[in-house]
């Protein structure tokens, strides 16, 4: 049907186990309901793209698979959101455990006000306190997969603020996977970046779901072809359709979500 | 798409010269030559007390300022040493007791209390501490400090300066923590660093310029101040002990006396001592605004 998207060879595997499965999810900012009743299976070592247009709630349910909307008292979920089986949403979790078990990458590039070194360097102090020697060389790895190693290896102590802003992004990136979490969390992190930027961290993803199940949220439906291999539509605080990404392109079963990705609304 | 001119284009409407009246030009042209006449007057005003300063300032100014003490009544010569040196001391006093509280107090009011009453009611009170009388303060450290331990101490007057800067202090560091963008503290959090970490190794990292602004405008700020020192670390015209106790002398309140004193060498020291205040405070400014400058 879309002869203009590019999709990828999708190696798909059906019977990989499902990292993290949502059951009669709800969400709340104070009274207003933004999530209705989402149902949804992530997968081991796959790419998940969340689409569905502005306000559909896709970022918000992202940021409850961290509890990041905890930071905010007013905003409440209920239902099940299991990773490896225990409810995160629950209130005996431990966040700040998820947290490193569940990494995340912004919209907008968040470097911390310090050395490129000590920015990689911060999640892993957090929770360990390996050897500098170990250290050094975890950080060297992590900004190896971010892709960012060449440009950097020469200014480890220069101020992480000083990069471009896709090596700032590629800097959180190589952060967040320097704790060597399970699931990583992107929302729209290629949207406040130019196309060069955005075909390297694409790359990137590609590369990490070897070893990490990612979860994306964009708004750009190409970037959601080419490198997802489910894709959930979403709409109005609901999920309409969740399947493989080649048939939600292809040969979608709703016509609300033909009509969002051939671009006729949305 | 063809560039043709679509076949009705309208005639613009004839714009009506001399629509605006000339009372109308005529009162705008008294504003703007009254508003320029009392902006040259406060400028003038202000240059006035700082051309002053200077000319009669450096008159009294000379290395003996510097290394002599106080003169006693009657004597010739003498310096401001033992009140400039007093003074350094209070302030810094102040600042030591001002810093901890003030920023910690400010970083509740803009990390946790956000959006609580107690914290708006903290806000509020903070508000009206900014611009309580100065001579409040002093008496009130006279009552809790002075009276109870016995008689004036620098310790007293550091604490009643500390208690000057310390609405400052918290004012300024909320408004800079404010401005930390949000997605940093998210950004923090989400790598599963607890509030505290995001707060001492995040947020204040990003603040820091502003915070430390804040810190030196409250330093300018209570410098200067006489009236808390009155009631309680009084004044001394020799050399003050070195454990505070008893009166300690400063620049402030020395320029209190000596000015109102009937000797000449009195008379010039006073206007020495304003012109090192004022000099002080001018230095601090332009370093405080030169790191604000240099963050950006």
């Amino acid at each position: 049907m879309l002869s203009t998207l590019e999709l990828s060879p999708q190696s798909l595997d059906a019977d990989a186990p499902v990292r993290i499965a949502v059951k009669n999810l709800d969400f709340y900012y104070g009274e207003h309901k933004a999530l209705k009743n989402i149902n949804l299976d992530f997968r081991d070592r796959h790419v998940t793209a969340l689409i569905g247009p502005s306000g559909c709630g896709k970022s918000t349910l992202l940021r409850i698979f961290n509890r990041i909307y905890s930071l905010y008292p007013e905003q409440k979920a209920t239902g099940e959101v299991l990773l490896d089986g225990r409810n995160v949403i629950s209130n005996d979790i431990d966040v700040n455990e998820l947290r490193s078990r569940i990494g995340m990458v912004f919209q907008k590039p968040t470097p911390f006000p310090m050395s490129i070194y000590d920015n990689v360097a911060f999640g892993i102090r957090l929770y360990e306190k390996p050897p500098k020697s170990e250290l050094d060389d975890r950080i060297e790895g992590a900004l190896r997969r971010a892709a960012l190693w060449d440009e950097v290896k020469d200014k480890l102590k220069a101020s992480g603020m000083g990069l471009s802003g896709g090596q700032q992004q590629r800097l959180c990136i190589a952060r967040t996977i320097a704790q060597k979490p399970e699931v990583i969390l992107f929302d729209e992190p290629t949207s406040a970046l130019d196309p060069i930027s955005t075909g390297k961290i694409e790359d990137l993803l590609e590369q990490l779901k070897t070893d990490f199940t990612i979860v994306i949220v964009t708004h750009n439906m190409q970037q959601a072809a080419r490198i997802s291999q489910y894709t959930a539509f979403m709409y109005l605080g609901e999920v309409i359709e969740f399947a493989a990404t080649n048939t939600i392109f292809m040969n979608p079963s709703k016509k609300q979500t033909q009509d969002y990705v051939t671009g006729r609304f949305g | 798409m063809s560039l043709t001119t679509p076949s009705t284009v309208r005639a613009l409407p004839h714009a009506e010269w001399g629509r605006v009246r000339q009372s109308r030009r005529t009162a705008d042209k008294l504003m703007r030559i009254t508003a320029a006449g009392f902006t040259g007057l406060a400028i003038f005003v202000l240059f006035w007390i700082l051309g002053m300063l200077i000319v009669k300032g450096l008159g009294g100014l000379s290395a003996a300022t510097f290394t002599q003490i106080t003169p006693g009544p009657g004597s010739e010569g003498g310096g401001l040493a033992n009140a400039i040196v007093g003074s350094v001391v209070l302030t810094f006093l102040g600042i030591v007791v001002a810093t901890p509280i003030g920023v910690l107090a400010g970083t509740y009011l803009a990390e946790y209390g956000k959006g609580s009453k107690l914290a708006d009611l903290i806000r509020f009170i903070n508000d009206i501490l900014l611009s309580a009388p100065s001579i409040l303060i002093g008496l009130f450290v006279y009552v809790i400090m002075v009276e109870p331990l016995g008689g004036y101490s620098g310790w007293a007057g550091g604490v009643a300066l500390g208690i000057i800067a310390i609405p400052v202090i918290v004012r300024t560091t909320e408004d800079m923590l404010r401005l930390v963008p949000g997605p940093l503290r998210e950004a923090g959090s989400a790598l599963g660093a607890p509030p505290s970490v995001v707060i001492t190794s995040i947020t204040w990292r990003a603040a820091k310029s502003g915070m430390v602004t804040g810190i030196l405008l409250a330093l300018a700020r209570i410098a200067g101040e006489t009236a808390p020192l009155i009631f309680t670390a009084l004044n001394n015209n020799f050399w003050f002990s070195p454990t505070l106790k008893g009166g300690v002398s400063n620049l402030p309140v020395t320029i209190y006396q000596f000015a109102s004193a009937p000797y000449e060498n009195w008379q010039q020291l006073a206007w020495a001592g304003s012109l090192i205040i004022t000099m002080s405070i001018l230095v601090l400014s332009l370093i405080a605004r030169r790191i604000v400058r240099g963050s950006k």
